[in-house]
């Protein structure tokens, strides 16, 4: 049983759609990353996931059951946009939200404490969020979205607004619910972070989905890349369709080479080794997420 | 687990009661009740004015003191008369003037009365039957006070008077006794040569004009019966021939005097009503802005639904008006125990309506659905607001829709809690609550309670449902105020997202 499952869903605000016939699974565990430029239907899906809006057609299933705030105990949420009572203390804000999500109020204090001692805020429990700095204030807001250890945790542009300390300790946290068998879905158009987070990930272009599957497939749609150095061109070589000469020294040449898309460049220094083709450098560059971002989203937006 | 209705709601309640405003509030209404007699009670001008009577002739004056003093013991004695009456003592002497309520106390009534003793001969006759908790008779603070006549100004002639007397009536600084009238009566008054002056401040009271007219007409009558031959004691007795007047009016706490009083408690009732909502509605405003302005309400709703956000805060809302509402009474309640007597004497009459069962229902319904109603109204303008100013722009219209017949209400019950006006107020559910109310102390036909209760409920659930589409809709849509058009395709149901 999928964690998280959409089913064709679309959602309309008026003329323009937001959402369309989007479908997607998140397995039971994984990190799961929901790429996408802004406006393009990111947090409208998850809105819909939380049965914040409902959508206008598809099905949503969430750990096998329908949207509704009854799976409030087993979920965690951080919105993008961040906010929190000004004149509760850090403890009765996580407390209350802890309480709304099923919790005992003896078990959510004490889950609180143990947060805010975590986060190194053991000793502002008592302090007035308006009296908290932004970055206490953002550990504040995590502690409530994991305060009832979920089983699924969403996470919306959890990265934006974090100073870089608070950046890492989010993706220890995340790493460490990951590790205890929470599912985590976070959406994000920092790709770094994607890159050192996500087990599969989701891209999505004007509300429809671009690319669904693993780092390694989503780098399989770019042409793998290759530098290699050789006394003669490779150009004709099985897979190679661009090749660039970025200048040589006795008698050997740089060569800055591209496969076609889906060709491994494997092959490629296999059939250079059966033809005797002699090579003192053969460099695989791996493309980034940045770029496969680039490469599928760019195009959809660039098209749309 | 608790539900979250409650959660909200006492999150709610907690935020507002932990504000200063809160308890300043809390505190002002019965500092200002406490604060208000006492307050009064030094500022108030004293009762009893002062009449300097000039008097050349040295026979008119002694006249109009006696007139003055008989018409203060009639007062003394019709106030005996209502007191004997509301604590039960005319049997201590069924005889007495005082044990008599039904008729104007002619004048040899009231001088045989003051002859017996006046108020403290009677006072004394009566708490041979008294009950211990009878509250002592309060005798009547006089109306007017015969000041001496300084020799200067007894010996001036009207000229000279003229431009003395208006420089001691009311002087800006206080020198001496205070006078408030000074009457001239020259030897041959009513010749029609020399009238009788006043001087005073403002306009002489009736009851001081008709002492003097009366006093002074029955001696001219009595110099032109002399004239005409009849002897002085005829002419006296043709001067004091006065008729006997019987008064039917109800006892006291009856009749008007009864509708008032027990309207009083209603009215008060609707009342702490309006000026709770107010002031909760207000805090609850702030609340809600506050978790759209900073970005809040996303995380609330992940948790609870948006129906369960605005139940949970018109609860928290309805909790803090009647525990506002509770304390007040309990003060009042504090203060009546304490001070016992008089206000006890006011406040069991008061209270009276509070006997009847379906009476105190109403109330409780109609002030109930009042909050609800008008909360509601609140919550929608805080969830169409990102910030108090934006919110001020709705709140303005509604607070005047709401608030300003509040006083016409109340003047209108009072003056007659069945007319037609105030029955047409009761049947708007908006101001049935306050009308309602101010009118159940007077009476008021059950069919009209259940049928105005109706009205105000189907009115309420349509606003819950229409309102609710809004409140829903508005909540996430942060920075855009929607226009007439649009809210009202939101209360239809269309343009809901």
């Amino acid at each position: 049983m999928p964690a998280l499952l959409l089913d064709s869903v679309t959602k309309d605000f008026g003329e323009k759609r937001a959402v369309d016939d989007l479908s997607f699974a998140v397995r039971d565990g994984e990190v799961f990353g929901f790429l996408g430029g802004n406006g393009a239907g990111k947090t409208t899906s998850l809105r819909m996931v939380l049965d914040i809006i409902r959508p206008t057609s598809g099905r949503i299933e969430i750990l096998g059951r329908t949207p509704g705030r009854e799976n409030s105990a087993d979920l965690g949420f951080l919105p993008e946009e961040r906010g929190l009572y000004r004149t509760m203390t850090a403890l009765d804000t996580i407390t209350y939200f802890g309480r709304l999500k099923g919790m005992t109020r003896n078990d959510a204090r004490r889950e609180g404490r143990a947060l805010l001692d975590r986060f190194g805020l053991g000793g502002s429990a008592n302090t007035k969020i308006d009296k908290l700095s932004k970055g206490m204030a953002q550990k504040v807001q995590l502690a409530t979205a994991i305060v009832n250890a979920p089983r699924l945790l969403i996470l919306d542009e959890p990265f934006s607004g974090l100073d870089p300390v608070n950046q890492g300790l989010l993706e220890d946290e995340i790493k460490r619910l990951s590790r205890q068998g929470a599912t985590i879905v976070f959406s994000t158009h920092v790709m770094q972070h994607a890159e050192r987070l996500c087990d599969r990930l989701l891209l999505l272009a004007q509300g429809r989905k671009a690319f669904e599957g693993t780092q390694d497939a989503a780098r399989a749609t770019l042409p793998a890349r290759l530098t290699i150095l050789s006394r003669t061109t490779p150009a004709g070589l099985p897979g190679v369709v661009a090749v660039t000469e970025h200048g040589g020294q006795d008698g050997w040449t740089e060569w800055g080479v591209s496969l076609a898309p889906g060709a491994d460049p494997g092959d490629l220094l296999q059939v250079c080794t059966e033809r005797g083709f002699a090579l003192r450098r053969f460099e695989q560059s791996r493309p980034s997420l940045h770029d496969v971002f680039l490469h599928i989203v760019g195009g959809e937006e660039g098209r749309a | 687990m608790t539900n979250p209705i409650l959660l909200v709601a006492a999150r709610e309640f907690r935020q507002i009661a932990a504000t200063r405003s809160f308890w300043i509030t809390l505190l002002i209404l019965p500092l200002a009740l406490a604060i208000g007699p006492i307050a009064s009670h030094f500022m108030e001008k004293d009762h009893t004015e002062t009449v300097m009577l000039i008097d050349p002739s040295g026979q008119a004056a002694p006249a109009i003191a006696e007139r003055l003093a008989l018409d203060e013991q009639r007062r003394v004695l019709t106030s005996l008369s209502r007191y004997s009456e509301s604590h039960d003592l005319d049997r201590a002497d069924p005889a007495a003037p005082w044990a008599q309520h039904d008729r104007y106390y002619s004048d040899t009534e009231v001088q045989t009365f003051a002859r017996a003793g006046g108020a403290d001969h009677a006072a004394a006759v009566m708490k041979r039957v008294a009950a211990a908790d009878t509250p002592p008779f309060d005798k009547p603070d006089p109306d007017y006070r015969i000041v001496p006549t300084p020799p200067a100004i007894a010996a001036s002639n009207p000229a000279a008077l003229a431009n003395m007397l208006p420089g001691l009536i009311n002087p800006p600084k206080k020198e001496g006794e205070p006078l408030d009238y000074a009457v001239y009566v020259p030897g041959n008054f009513g010749s029609g040569r020399s009238p009788v002056q006043i001087w005073s401040d403002g306009a002489p009271p009736g009851t001081l004009m008709i002492a003097l007219q009366d006093t002074l007409t029955r001696a001219m009558r009595l110099r032109f019966l002399e004239g005409q031959g009849v002897s002085p004691d005829m002419a006296d007795a043709a001067g004091r021939i006065a008729p006997m007047i019987a008064i039917n009016r109800p006892s006291p706490g009856k009749g008007q005097e009864q509708m008032v009083i027990r309207s009083i408690l209603p009215l008060l009732v609707s009342y702490l009503l309006l000026m709770s909502l107010m002031l909760s509605g207000s805090w609850m405003l702030q609340g809600t802005i506050e978790e759209r302005s900073n970005k809040l309400i996303e995380t609330v709703l992940a948790c609870v639904s948006p129906n369960q956000l605005m139940y949970g805060k018109l609860f928290g809302t309805v909790a803090v008006g009647l525990t506002m509402v509770a304390i007040w009474a309990g003060c009042a309640i504090g203060v009546a125990f304490a001070t016992q007597g008089m206000i006890a004497d006011f406040l069991r009459p008061a209270l009276a309506p509070l006997e009847q069962p379906s009476v105190a229902l109403a109330m409780i319904y109609y002030f109930l659905a009042g909050y609800l109603m008008i909360s509601m109204i609140f919550l929608t303008i805080g969830a169409m607001s990102d910030s108090f100013r934006d919110a001020q722009s709705y709140l303005s219209p509604v607070m005047l829709l709401i608030a300003m017949p509040f006083a016409i209400i109340a003047q209108a019950v009072l003056r007659d809690p069945s007319s037609v006006g105030v029955r047409i107020m009761s049947w708007i559910p908006i101001y049935a609550p306050f009308t309602m109310l101010a009118r159940l102390g007077a009476g008021v036909p059950l069919w009209e309670v259940i049928g105005c209760g109706v009205t105000l409920a189907a009115f309420i659930a349509i606003e819950f449902v229409m309102l609710g589409r809004v409140f829903r809709a508005s909540l996430l849509s942060a920075g855009s105020k929607p226009n007439l058009a649009r809210l009202g395709r939101l209360m239809r149901g269309r343009d809901v997202e």
